[in-house]
């Protein structure tokens, strides 16, 4: 018998609007805030669903390698990642008359900075092995152009 | 609940929307609710306000030459910034260049903003011609159409304007004096190297523009309320600042005539593109 199932491999997050304008996002026994959907504004509240959805490819990644890595026995310190992402037509979403384009992210890029004195084939093999099997890498790569890059720093 | 006033306003930068948010909910707070539509261009803001789909519009110079035009003056302008009063435009020149005076362009290149920018080129095409210069024939202009649509509000025009002089593309460049002060303040022009050989008479920028039949008492309310913007104010300041003003003021039309001037010697509302 197996020990898994089939409604296992599904995952819930359950999120509430309330009238006040917060946002909440409920996931196991976790929760955590979130603000509009994005914002042109530097002040805006809270983080946005457009900064989740880039801060989940960056965990992605540096948790994919921090974890890889410990289980292949490489050396790893730390792992930074900086994410970019540029939306097809932003007026879109402010639904300013005219605007036609695509709402949705155009291009995102992931800059990976692995801190490692493993040598260079090692650390290059871990990365291929980590994008290989990353779901949020693997989802956005069929819907968007996706440019991931990394550097090895000593 | 009282109407909203509909209020129309041009993003050269999504950005620019986070200015008119604040602007809607000062008036929320003043108990005269706006509600903003966004456009991606005026030829679209104007159309809309023609058709009286929203009720109030920040309009370029251009655009506001361009409602009149086409409502045959149906409409008025209520206020504007203190900034948007008595501009100038400059033509900037390397220093030693032998360019002293406007006359000195003659078999020169120049170059300007976008097609539709008041200020980097259809003003000073006018001030040019005003000077006997004639565009194409008298001198060449080369034109940074950034963003055409937006009737210059984005800088860029300009911008890569001043970097074809600076690049020794063209001999001579066109800005508002607004940019120039700025770019000499913060070091993207070198005020060492380039100077302003002459400027344009003054004119007047952006305006709220109101069809003349809205009703007097909303009017009345909407423009206090936007005239007790104060910059002593801390909550107020932020939106100033972001929006270049220190004060809004009444609106005029007095200060459009180099600009009426100039789409009439140069056809502007005529040309297919």
């Amino acid at each position: 018998m197996g020990i898994g199932s089939v409604d296992e491999t599904r995952w819930t997050v359950r999120v509430t609007a309330v009238p006040q304008g917060g946002v909440r996002a409920h996931v196991r026994k976790f929760s955590f805030e979130a603000g509009a959907p994005l914002s042109f504004d530097v002040e805006h509240p809270a983080v946005t669903a457009l900064e989740y959805l880039l801060g989940a490819l960056g965990v992605d990644i540096a948790s994919g390698i921090r974890h890889l890595a410990r289980k292949r026995r490489v050396e790893v310190d730390d792992v930074e990642v900086v994410v970019h992402g540029r939306l097809g037509d932003p007026l879109r979403f402010l639904r300013a008359v005219g605007a036609e384009g695509d709402p949705a992210l155009e291009w995102i890029e992931a800059k990976v900075y692995i801190s490692s004195l493993e040598d260079e084939r090692i650390v290059s093999s871990l990365w291929d092995e980590v994008l290989a099997v990353a779901p949020v890498v693997n989802t956005l790569r069929k819907a968007t152009r996706l440019d991931l890059v990394y550097q090895q720093v000593l | 609940m009282t109407k909203p006033i509909t209020l129309g306003a041009v993003l050269y930068d999504p950005k620019v929307s986070v200015i008119w948010e604040i602007i809607c909910d000062f008036f929320d707070q003043n108990g005269v609710p706006v509600d903003p539509v966004f456009f991606t261009n005026y030829e679209r803001q104007v159309d809309t306000l023609i058709a009286g789909s929203i009720d109030v519009a920040w309009n370029s110079p251009l655009a506001w030459l361009d409602t009149q035009r086409r409502s045959s003056n149906e409409f008025r302008a209520v206020a504007m910034r203190d900034t948007d009063r008595d501009r100038t435009s400059c033509f900037v020149v390397r220093k030693g260049s032998g360019i002293e005076r406007l006359a000195d362009l003659r078999g020169k290149t120049v170059a300007m903003g976008a097609a539709d920018s008041p200020q980097a080129t259809l003003i000073p095409i006018e001030v040019l011609r005003r000077a006997g210069l004639a565009a194409g024939s008298d001198y060449q202009v080369q034109r940074f159409d950034v963003l055409v649509g937006k009737h210059g509000d984005h800088i860029g025009g300009e911008r890569d304007a001043f970097q074809a002089l600076a690049g020794g593309k063209a001999e001579a460049s066109t800005m508002l004096d607004l940019n120039w002060q700025t770019w000499t303040a913060d070091g993207t022009i070198n005020a060492d190297e380039f100077t302003v050989v002459a400027s344009t008479g003054t004119f007047d920028h952006c305006v709220f523009a109101l069809r003349r039949d809205f009703p007097q008492d909303v009017v009345e309310r909407w423009t206090a309320a936007l005239l007790s913007m104060s910059y002593d104010n801390p909550k107020h300041r932020e939106m100033m600042d972001m929006e270049g003003l220190k004060a809004w003021v009444p609106g005029r039309t007095s200060g459009f005539e180099l600009l009426t001037s100039a789409v009439e010697h140069q056809r502007f509302f005529g040309r297919t593109s």
